[in-house]
């Protein structure tokens, strides 16, 4: 992709956005809501048309053809309610023009791997949370794809089944499958996504693997517990020099400082009696992010907050 | 080419399946014509004693088969809505296909079922003895026509579907429109009183009226024991022909919005 812009009305979502994504990888696309993650998948996929700039998926120009070679799992669901498993598979393959018996016998080995053979007769309304993704991944993956999207492809799942939808994805992968995968979960990207992308405002702002971004950060993360309301402690350390990013979560304060040393000694000289643990965390991309842009990735949880240094 | 056939079948059996399996909507569309025919076909007939059309009941058939068309087309073009609600329609368009073609398969089966609900009406009351169909062009002739008239008429209204569809943004906006501008069409388009004595200014809203053509066509091949009609066979046919492929044309290559 190169020199990418999209715009809605005066909102723009893409700004000149470049990136390359090798084949073979599993390719992180890191940012908050309306960063342009989404958008640049739809682009992907022909669903909007860049303003400018251009983009070549496998060497080739987007067209629809080139959809052949390219599954997607979006974020929201998109399962047809008056549909079994079965029948969602075989559309799937008709769609993507399957010979019968091919998207047949494809569909019994995916739906077997991914736990959903014994319903396959059972209708989508039916199925649970993780089943239907599950289904949607197994559906992305029936014509043999070169290229997987993934918009937020573990959103809303309970754990095990995250678990479960990455294990499929990983097999996909070693099998050859690229995987670009637009999301705010930092820890999902850390632990599973060979490279990244930071995203910001529809544009790049760093990218490479995450290691690699953490180790030009050279920050070290600290978490207090506190034993009262921590507030205004933490909008004072977002003042202190050497102190990047501090999140504020009920009783605890997550915060990213140059060195934990100096840091920690002045915490416990102005507040010590009111500490009751401190921890030393490995920086996360989390943290790279706000070192870049100067806000968060993720969506604050209930509670949560963010105090901006000074 | 073959991709793209089997891709619009594969559409057209989907849609036609879900229509199979909404029990509800297949009954009450043959049902509520025929209720109607029977409750306003009998209440006319001998409560009102219309003078100038013989046997009131065989006439309304045909404007209740028009009927017929105009709610099932109505509510197959809003299973589009359904299908963007549901998320399958971004899947059809993430296909390697353009969205003509899903366009194309979700227009035809709203034809299909349209027109096999118009059929089963036109079945249903021509096994009924209170109604005394003509046959003016011998029977399978003219059901041959009466059968193209409810085609005819489902390209039509189903590509006017697609057309408001592109349009509107949400379900019940369609609904509203589609009955706002259809409801008073079926009224002057000569289904429930003939356009001949009606005012001037009626009958050029009759003249202007598509349906009326359709349901000009079915009289002729239904109820008219004359040759003549309203138009007259080689104007209904011209009119709805051309109106049918250039609406249903239209409709079928309409823009898809992505935030639609």
């Amino acid at each position: 992709m190169r020199d990418l812009c999209y715009s809605y009305g005066d909102r723009v979502a893409l700004d000149a956005l470049a990136l390359d994504v090798p084949r073979g990888s599993i390719f992180g696309l890191l940012g908050p809501n309306g960063s342009g993650k989404s958008t640049l998948l739809s682009i992907l996929i022909g669903r909007r048309q860049a303003a400018s700039g251009s983009v070549s998926v496998f060497g080739l120009p987007l067209a629809p053809r080139l959809r052949a070679r390219i599954g997607i799992v979006f974020q929201e669901p998109s399962l047809d309610p008056n549909m079994s498993v079965r029948e969602t598979m075989a559309m799937q393959g008709r769609m993507f023009g399957m010979k019968r018996a091919r998207a047949a016998s494809e569909t019994e080995r995916l739906l077997d791997r991914v736990g959903l053979l014994d319903r396959a007769a059972s209708m989508t309304t039916t199925l649970s949370g993780g089943m239907k993704r599950r289904l949607e991944l197994a559906r992305a993956l029936l014509s043999g794809p070169e290229l997987i999207l993934l918009d937020e492809p573990t959103l809303a799942l309970d754990p095990d089944s995250r678990q479960a939808l990455w294990q499929h994805l990983i097999e996909a992968s070693a099998a050859g499958c690229t995987l670009l995968l637009a999301t705010n979960d930092v820890h999902e990207a850390e632990r599973y996504c060979g490279l990244v992308a930071l995203l910001d405002h529809g544009r790049v702002v760093a990218q490479g693997a995450p290691a690699d971004l953490k180790r030009d950060l050279r920050h070290d993360a600290v978490r207090i517990e506190w034993s009262d309301d921590p507030a205004a402690d933490a909008l004072a350390m977002g003042a202190w020099p050497g102190v990047g990013h501090v999140r504020l979560a009920g009783r605890t304060t997550h915060v990213t400082v140059d060195e934990a040393s100096p840091f920690l000694t002045r915490v416990f000289q102005e507040s010590g009696d009111r500490i009751r643990a401190v921890q030393i965390e490995e920086s996360t991309l989390e943290d790279v992010y706000f070192q870049l842009v100067g806000k968060g990735i993720a969506p604050r949880a209930d509670g949560e907050s963010e105090v901006a240094p000074q | 080419m073959m991709q793209q056939l089997d891709a619009v079948l594969a559409l057209v059996t989907r849609d036609l399946r879900s229509f199979a399996r909404s029990r509800s909507q297949l009954y009450s569309s043959v049902l509520f014509p025929l209720m109607l025919l029977a409750i306003l076909g009998t209440g006319v007939s001998e409560g009102l004693d219309p003078k100038n059309i013989h046997d009131y009941v065989t006439f309304l058939t045909p404007g209740m088969i028009a009927m017929t068309t105009v709610f099932s087309s109505t509510f197959s073009s809003a299973s589009y809505y359904q299908d963007r609600d549901s998320g399958i329609l971004k899947v059809f368009l993430a296909s390697p296909h353009s969205p003509r073609i899903v366009l194309l398969g979700k227009t035809l089966s709203a034809v299909i079922i349209g027109a096999a609900q118009g059929v089963i009406v036109l079945a249903v009351a021509s096994a009924i003895p209170a109604i005394h169909f003509q046959w003016q062009y011998g029977v399978l002739p003219s059901l041959l026509l009466s059968i193209f008239a409810i085609v005819l008429l489902n390209f039509f209204l189903s590509g006017l579907g697609q057309l408001l569809a592109s349009k509107i943004r949400s379900m019940q906006g369609f609904h509203l429109v589609m009955n706002l501008v259809l409801f008073p069409f079926l009224f002057f388009s000569g289904a429930f009183f003939p356009l001949d004595r009606l005012p001037e200014w009626l009958k050029i809203l009759g003249r202007l009226n598509p349906l009326s053509y359709g349901v000009d066509m079915m009289h002729l091949a239904l109820y008219a024991d004359g040759r003549s009609g309203y138009f007259g066979l080689p104007l209904d046919l011209a009119v709805l022909t051309l109106l049918a492929v250039a609406v249903f044309y239209f409709g079928t290559s309409r823009a898809v919005s992505p935030d639609q």
